[in-house]
């Protein structure tokens, strides 16, 4: 049974009313079976706009499962899941992301054998030379989509301070980097909610609070992004909600001072 | 010696067809396709069958379908689109569900499954025996034994190969291309950002199946024979080093790789001076197949020439304000 706060209310003056915002996501009743294995139950929850919600939990607790589940990566067992008043419970992965639904992943997944620069580009939707036909048609059919988006890479290198890094193959980049490289690859979809999963695990410090930075200016630009994360530091300076999963379901949500003081939370994840 | 050297050159076009088209598929998109050879072997009994008179004629000694006797280009170009409509029902089997360690194997287990249909049903494309006789693109106007004639063809088969080269070129240096290497490197991300990847496996998967087609069209319009014998599965691994040696997803690397592994290599074996029981020499060529796939997969794993890092132009720097202002006072 969800542990229900009040923390919502009582998050500061500056914060938009929460009952009177439209969630851009809504997951109602979402499951997750491996034959017998409930990974993620019954879980409903709404991600309002704007916003970074934290998605937190023990390990085994379901919530990279449900973060593929609603990337369309993992389909439902059942339960449906609304982006913006559209029902996507039934689209591919893919077909997600072309709605702006876009993810990483908890593992780098960067394009090894790309450039930096490639990784970018590869992710950019509208190129008109990205198609068999388009190809074929020759350099002249889409080198203006190619120079804007080009730019528009350049533009996101700049502002993550990777530009050195442009031409360099993604597998030579540290753990830090590649995970900038995976968001601002997701950025060149110009995603309405970005999901993001343990984005900084296997980071060097110095870069945690680095991405940290970045999420905050994103969520500032009108991004939603909805995060997995043990940083429980960072979870707390960042995210306002936090929900909090265990053993497959949502047990609590709030901001995370409000969390601290559910029993029920602090004995099943918020120890110290 | 024309002869040698025309059909040197002519196997040499369609190995670099063939590595061009398993460059893409493999190289640039990530499919181990093992059953390449069956897209080859289609083109060329498509070329035959359309190029053949009745099976009546010639003292009916061979039995097979159609036996239309269409002049040139339009068997090989029906071999091409053969080749190419061969391509979706195979992929959809194969390329939909199936995780890239099984597409592998499903494939190798379909080109058994095809060599073995064609040989138990004789009636079909005349079985084990093959088809023979096969008429020579433009024979009726042209003498297919002169020294020009040889000539003339390779020629064309050369042209056919360089053509396909910059069709596939401009694939692998495309906006496509990239979102094809991406789909090697991680698929699962690549359909996170928005990726239909079984929609652009097929369409390589159709490329591909199309070049392999023309290139056996090109193949049995010179040799004048086609049977299972030549299409055995193995002859997709002699591919597979090829672009391995060569280098995968470089067209040049590809077209070193034919040119080293399946004619270099086969050619200069049959110089060797014969040795221990008979068969033994053919035997050692796959233990030095195997032996080349293996060490360049250990000691060299991305070939001779390896795939190419794409450099963007830098952005014009900006002006400097005592440039802009230089010379005005």
């Amino acid at each position: 049974m969800p542990v229900e706060t009040d923390a919502l209310a009582a998050t500061p003056a500056a914060d938009p009313q929460p009952s009177a915002e439209r969630p851009l996501l809504v997951a109602s009743h979402v499951s997750r079976h491996f034959e017998g294995v409930r990974a993620v139950e019954d879980v409903s929850i709404d991600v309002l706009p704007g916003r970074i919600t934290g998605l937190i939990g023990p390990n085994g607790a379901g919530k990279s499962t449900f973060l593929a589940v609603l990337a369309g990566t993992l389909p439902a067992s059942s339960g449906t899941i609304i982006l913006d008043g559209d029902d996507v419970t039934a689209l591919p992965a893919f077909r997600r992301a072309r709605r702006g639904l876009v993810r990483t992943f908890q593992l780098p997944s960067e394009f090894a054998q790309l450039t930096v620069i490639e990784n970018l580009l590869a992710a950019a939707p509208t190129n008109r030379g990205d198609s068999l036909r388009g190809a074929l048609l020759g350099k002249r059919y889409w080198r203006a989509d190619e120079n804007r988006l080009v730019e528009q890479a350049r533009d996101l290198l700049d502002r993550f301070r990777m530009s050195a890094k442009e031409s360099d193959y993604a597998s030579s980049l540290s753990g830090g980097q590649k995970r900038l490289v995976e968001i601002m690859r997701a950025l060149m979809l110009q995603p309405r909610l970005l999901l993001l999963d343990e984005p900084m695990s296997g980071v060097h410090p110095s870069i945690v609070g680095e991405i940290a930075d970045y999420c905050e200016s994103l969520r500032d630009d009108g991004l939603t992004i909805l995060m997995v994360e043990h940083e429980l530091h960072m979870i707390e300076r960042m995210c306002n909600p936090v929900i909090v999963m265990a053993q497959g379901s949502v047990i609590g949500q709030g901001t995370m001072t409000a969390l601290r003081q559910q029993r029920e939370i602090v004995d099943a994840y918020l120890v110290g | 010696m024309t002869y040698y050297v025309t059909t040197l050159l002519v196997y040499a076009a369609v190995d670099i067809l063939a590595c061009l088209a398993i460059s893409l598929q493999f190289g640039v998109s990530g499919i181990v396709n093992f059953s390449f050879i069956i897209f080859q072997a289609a083109g060329a009994y498509t070329a035959a069958v359309l190029s053949l008179p009745r099976d009546t004629a010639n003292g009916g000694f061979q039995t097979y379908i159609l036996g239309l006797n269409l002049s040139f280009p339009i068997p090989w170009i029906a071999a091409t689109l053969v080749g190419a409509l061969l391509a979706p029902p195979i992929g959809l089997v194969v390329l939909r569900r199936l995780r890239s360690d099984y597409q592998a194997i499903a494939m190798l287990v379909l080109s058994v499954i095809a060599s073995l249909v064609v040989t138990n049903t004789p009636a079909f494309l005349d079985g084990a025996a093959g088809l023979a006789l096969v008429p020579q693109p433009l024979s009726d106007k042209f003498n297919p034994y002169s020294d020009g004639y040889h000539w003339a063809y390779t020629a064309g088969a050369l042209v056919l190969a360089v053509i396909v080269f910059f069709i596939v070129q401009r694939i692998i240096n495309s906006p496509y291309g990239r979102s094809l290497r991406a789909m090697r490197e991680n698929e699962v991300a690549a359909k996170a950002l928005g990726k239909n990847a079984v929609a652009m496996k097929m369409s390589v998967f159709v490329v591909g199946g199309a070049i392999a087609g023309l290139s056996g069209a090109i193949l049995v319009g010179f040799i004048t024979t086609w049977a299972p014998s030549t299409w055995l599965y193995p002859e997709t691994l002699i591919l597979f080093a090829a672009v391995i040696v060569g280098g995968r997803g470089n067209n040049y690397g590809a077209v070193l790789g034919a040119l080293l592994v399946p004619v270099g290599f086969e050619e200069a074996t049959r110089y060797l001076p014969t040795f221990g029981p008979p068969g033994l020499i053919p035997a050692l060529e796959w233990v030095c197949i195997g032996g080349l796939i293996l060490g360049f997969l250990w000691f060299r794993p991305r070939g001779v020439l390896p795939e190419q890092r794409r450099v963007f132009a830098a952005r014009p720097k900006p002006i400097e304000a005592t440039e802009q202002y230089a010379g005005r006072d």
